[in-house]
């Protein structure tokens, strides 16, 4: 078992959580929807895992490179 | 001594070749499920057609000539599918498939029918580096190279590169020269072993980490596939050559037409958004252009905002440049036109027909991007595309904007432009574009804000770029095959038989 960041891969706003602690995910599963460049982008998970952390609630402003989400993988 | 005798003495000569490193070594890697050298020639090429040059070569210093057979690299000549091939295949199991004297002079000759017979070359790599006997002192330095053309580049004819264990020194050098590289997860790539790197900067080096497939996928994008076996890199290899002509004086193969590749055409309009913000994932609607299990995506896991991939339409080769909104809603980032250069090089240089398909909302610009050198990066892409002169056909599929407008194929930097109806020009999105031009922001004047972003909304749509005749039809999304198809019957005709003139051939082979 190891943990991973998730990282924001753009500047922008957390739009929607798709995920809680705990839940399961799968490589490439939706974790969150962030508003960028009026788009809503999916932020999805690099490797299968659970989700360890979450570490910003919707609305919160993102700068590309934060740390949105730890995963157990 | 009698020609039985001698005849004798071939066949145990060839025997002792033939058997590598050893029973012990090569029971080794059974057991860790990793194919042998020859194991993975036998596997690549059609039964039968391998001829082997240079089996009795062997290392150069008389000390360890008996423990050397093919001097650590299998060289020779095969066909796959009934297409020639020249391959070099290393032998860890003998010395390390060290690079030494005598096996360097087996690639430079694999090297050299490769490119005057016009036939792909094909590294199987895992070596560990230079075979440092041979290289220590001045004596070393002298027998080095031999050969100023070595690492010279002109795309005469595909190179590709498997890493397959292992991989320094020449397996690297030749990797980073290849158009294709596809690596096995454990296989490891980098300039020095972790060993040597470990002991030249005073601290452990995990080897994953100096030059496994992550660093490779994702960072260095030097990996264009990354797979679990010997016998998938090997599948893949054969997949990656269908697609390219085995020269760049050729057209690509023909293959048949899958009979449902027409079929997947109606489900464009089901998978692609009709919200503006929502994303999809653009291989979805490329997979219902293309000919049924044609797409081959190159460099999957870097600069994701695009979509490198080779596929068929009507059974030719197309080489495939899309944006995917999926990642970073489309927008452009310095891996993402890294990616889109060096594929633009290859379709252009093997005369493979490009097709654009653009949704991005322009470059991703921020400091991280600067400091890649953004702005050299994206020239570079233009310079190239403007170089291409294989036939180059745009679909704007929705928005379209900024300079990346043009590395996309617009403003003339394509033969043909097809708008979808949903297309959106413009140079930014408009409600950014109030802010940026006006100073005025949602918040602050939500009246005056609506009545800017409608102004700027205006004259974007594919009936405006039509009317100009910046684009030459506006199709039905589903239509997309059929036109594409089509265009490309015209494109591909000419007194070339479709062979491109190749003004990138000698571009770098990484960016």
């Amino acid at each position: 078992m190891a943990l991973i960041e998730v990282k924001a891969e753009t500047t922008g706003m957390v739009w929607k959580i798709n995920v809680r602690q705990g839940d399961r995910v799968s490589e490439d599963g939706t974790l969150m929807t962030l508003e960028s460049m009026k788009m809503e982008v999916p932020t999805l998970a690099p490797e299968d895992g659970t989700v360890k952390e979450i570490m910003v609630k919707e609305g919160d402003p993102i700068s590309e490179g934060d740390v949105i989400i730890i995963l157990e993988v | 001594m009698e020609f039985e005798e001698l005849m004798k003495d071939l066949e145990e000569r060839k025997a002792k070749a033939q058997g590598m490193g050893g029973p012990e070594k090569l029971a080794k890697r059974k057991a860790e499920g990793v194919l042998n050298a020859r194991e993975r020639l036998d596997y690549l090429v059609d039964d039968g057609s391998f001829i082997e040059s240079g089996l009795f070569a062997t290392a150069i210093r008389s000390e360890v000539r008996h423990k050397s057979p093919a001097d650590g690299k299998i060289a020779g000549v095969g066909r796959i599918n009934d297409r020639e091939v020249a391959i070099v295949s290393n032998d860890f199991t003998v010395l390390g498939a060290t690079s030494s004297v005598i096996n360097m002079k087996k690639i430079r000759h694999m090297k050299k029918i490769s490119i005057q017979r016009g036939i792909p070359l094909i590294l199987l790599g895992e070596s560990s580096g230079a075979r440092m006997p041979d290289r220590m002192g001045a004596a070393g330095r002298a027998t080095m190279g031999q050969d100023p053309t070595e690492y010279m580049r002109m795309r005469e004819a595909p190179m590709v590169s498997a890493l397959l264990g292992a991989c320094y020194g020449s397996s690297t050098w030749y990797t980073c020269m290849s158009d294709f590289t596809v690596m096995r997860k454990g296989a490891t790539m980098a300039v020095a072993s972790s060993r040597v790197t470990s002991i030249a900067i005073n601290q452990l080096v995990d080897p994953e980490e100096l030059g496994g497939w992550k660093l490779h996928t994702e960072i260095t994008g030097f990996v264009d596939v990354v797979v679990n076996t010997d016998e998938e890199a090997l599948e893949i290899i054969k997949d990656f050559l269908s697609y390219l002509p085995g020269n760049s004086n050729e057209a690509p193969p023909v293959y048949p037409v899958p009979l449902e590749s027409n079929e997947r055409s109606e489900k464009i309009l089901e998978i692609f958004p009709e919200q503006k913000n929502q994303v999809y994932d653009v291989r979805d609607i490329i997979k219902c252009i293309v000919d049924q299990n044609s797409f081959f995506e190159i460099k999957q896991r870097f600069g994701k905002s695009i979509v490198t991939s080779f596929a068929r339409l009507n059974g030719k080769s197309v080489g495939i440049i899309a944006n995917n909104p999926k990642f970073k809603g489309g927008a452009i980032d310095v891996d993402a036109m890294r990616k889109a250069t060096s594929f633009l090089v290859m379709c252009d240089s093997y005369n493979i027909p490009l097709v654009f398909l653009a949704d991005q909302p322009g470059f991703l610009v921020g400091v991280a991007g600067e400091k890649q050198g953004a702005p050299g990066r994206l020239i570079n892409w233009l310079n190239a595309l403007t170089l291409c002169t294989v036939p180059k056909i745009l679909v704007i599929m929705r928005k379209d904007y900024g300079q990346a407008y043009l590395n996309m194929g617009g403003g003339q930097n394509s033969d043909e432009v097809i708008l979808w109806p949903m297309a959106d020009l413009g140079f930014m999105d408009p409600s950014v574009g109030v802010n940026v031009l006006y100073k005025v922001t949602e918040k602050d004047d939500p009246v005056r804000f609506k009545q800017l972003q409608d102004e700027l909304a205006r004259d974007t749509s594919a009936w405006d770029l039509a009317g100009l005749y910046e684009g030459h039809m506006v199709i039905d999304p589903r239509q997309t095959r059929a036109t594409l198809i089509r265009l490309l019957e015209i494109y591909r005709k000419g007194m070339n038989n479709g062979v491109g003139k190749h003004l990138v051939q000698n571009w770098p082979t990484s960016y």
